[in-house]
């Protein structure tokens, strides 16, 4: 259980028993929905997306659902030395001229195909999730808390080989909202939440990516696709 | 009687490059928006009957005033189905 004040920015949580015999998933759930939805108080406002930099200097954002390739290729731009900040929860934050994007510091989570197809070493297989979490270092990669998105990568997976095809503005704003579904939820939020994603997709260039097995050979594919 | 019509009090708007995202949060669905339906919604947030919306897509558009009327007819048939309209007046 969860309270909050009117108006304040922490919460008083109670964990039963047995919940605190089950902290991890506790904390992956609950716990991540009380930081959300704190941390709108404060207007920072969640998304579910990736987050990287890459070797140029670029932030990269790759919002998407549970199936649509975000940890892998997370956990492949690692695997070539990007620094990368989170491959599921982050949040978007109003810097002074540009909007960031913050993750905290938690491993990549990969499903097992996927895995051994990195190649990867390290890792600890969760049988409750059916994946292996990997930190980035332990990919090659380094952990990077904020970046500023320049590139919005909106992907699925495919057949084929890696593609990526630009997507005009108002489309990456309803991507945005689609992934940042917190701004239907409280009224009184709702239009600060829309203007940060309208910032956001201002200041990036946006692709929706079908990404292939081929990336498990090229991960730099990603940036020669967008140039 | 001239109806007349409002935006729903629970649509947010964002205008990106000229055209737009509305987000309906009573019904939490979203919809992109063109230039000039944009533009109808925005005019919307006061009463607005449709020879308002007419007059300002013809203040916008070099279009005729049938088309303007038809084009006008056809973006509010689509927000009353997503329930994006109330009429003025109306409880």
């Amino acid at each position: 259980m969860a309270e909050v004040a009117p108006g304040a920015t922490t919460a008083r949580v109670t964990l039963s028993p047995a919940a605190v015999t089950r902290l991890d998933t506790c904390a992956r759930t609950f716990l991540t929905l009380v930081l959300i939805f704190l941390l709108r108080r404060v207007g920072w406002h969640h998304i579910h997306a990736a987050t990287a930099l890459d070797p140029a200097g670029r932030g990269w954002l790759i919002a998407g659902n549970a199936q649509a390739g975000k940890s892998t290729t997370t956990a492949l731009l690692a695997s070539r030395g990007w620094q990368v900040g989170t491959d599921d929860v982050a949040f978007l934050a109003p810097a002074r001229e540009r909007v960031a994007a913050v993750a905290y510091h938690a491993p990549l989570a990969l499903r097992p195909a996927a895995y051994h197809l990195l190649g990867a070493p390290g890792g600890v297989f969760s049988p409750e999730r059916r994946k292996i979490a990997c930190w980035p270092e332990e990919l090659g990669g380094r952990w990077v808390p904020r970046i500023h998105p320049d590139v919005l990568l909106f992907p699925s997976v495919g057949d084929g080989r890696t593609s990526a095809a630009p997507i005009r503005a108002r489309d990456t704003l309803a991507e945005l909202v689609r992934w940042s579904a917190w701004v239907m939820l409280e009224p009184d939020l709702a239009q600060e939440h829309l203007d940060l994603l309208t910032r956001l997709a201002r200041q990036a260039r946006s692709y929706r990516v079908t990404v292939g097995r081929d990336l498990f050979a090229r991960p730099t594919r990603l940036a020669e696709l967008v140039g | 009687m001239t109806l007349r019509y409002k935006r729903h009090p629970e649509l947010r708007l964002s205008e990106l490059e000229g055209e737009g995202v509305v987000l309906h949060l009573g019904t939490r669905r979203y919809f992109t928006l063109s230039e000039s339906g944009l533009a109808m919604l925005e005019a919307l947030a006061a009463p607005r009957s449709v020879d308002d919306l007419v007059q300002l897509l013809r203040g916008r558009y070099e279009v005729t005033a049938e088309r303007a009327a038809e084009d006008v007819h056809e973006f509010l048939d689509r927000c009353r189905e997503a329930d994006l309209l109330v009429v003025d007046g109306e409880p």
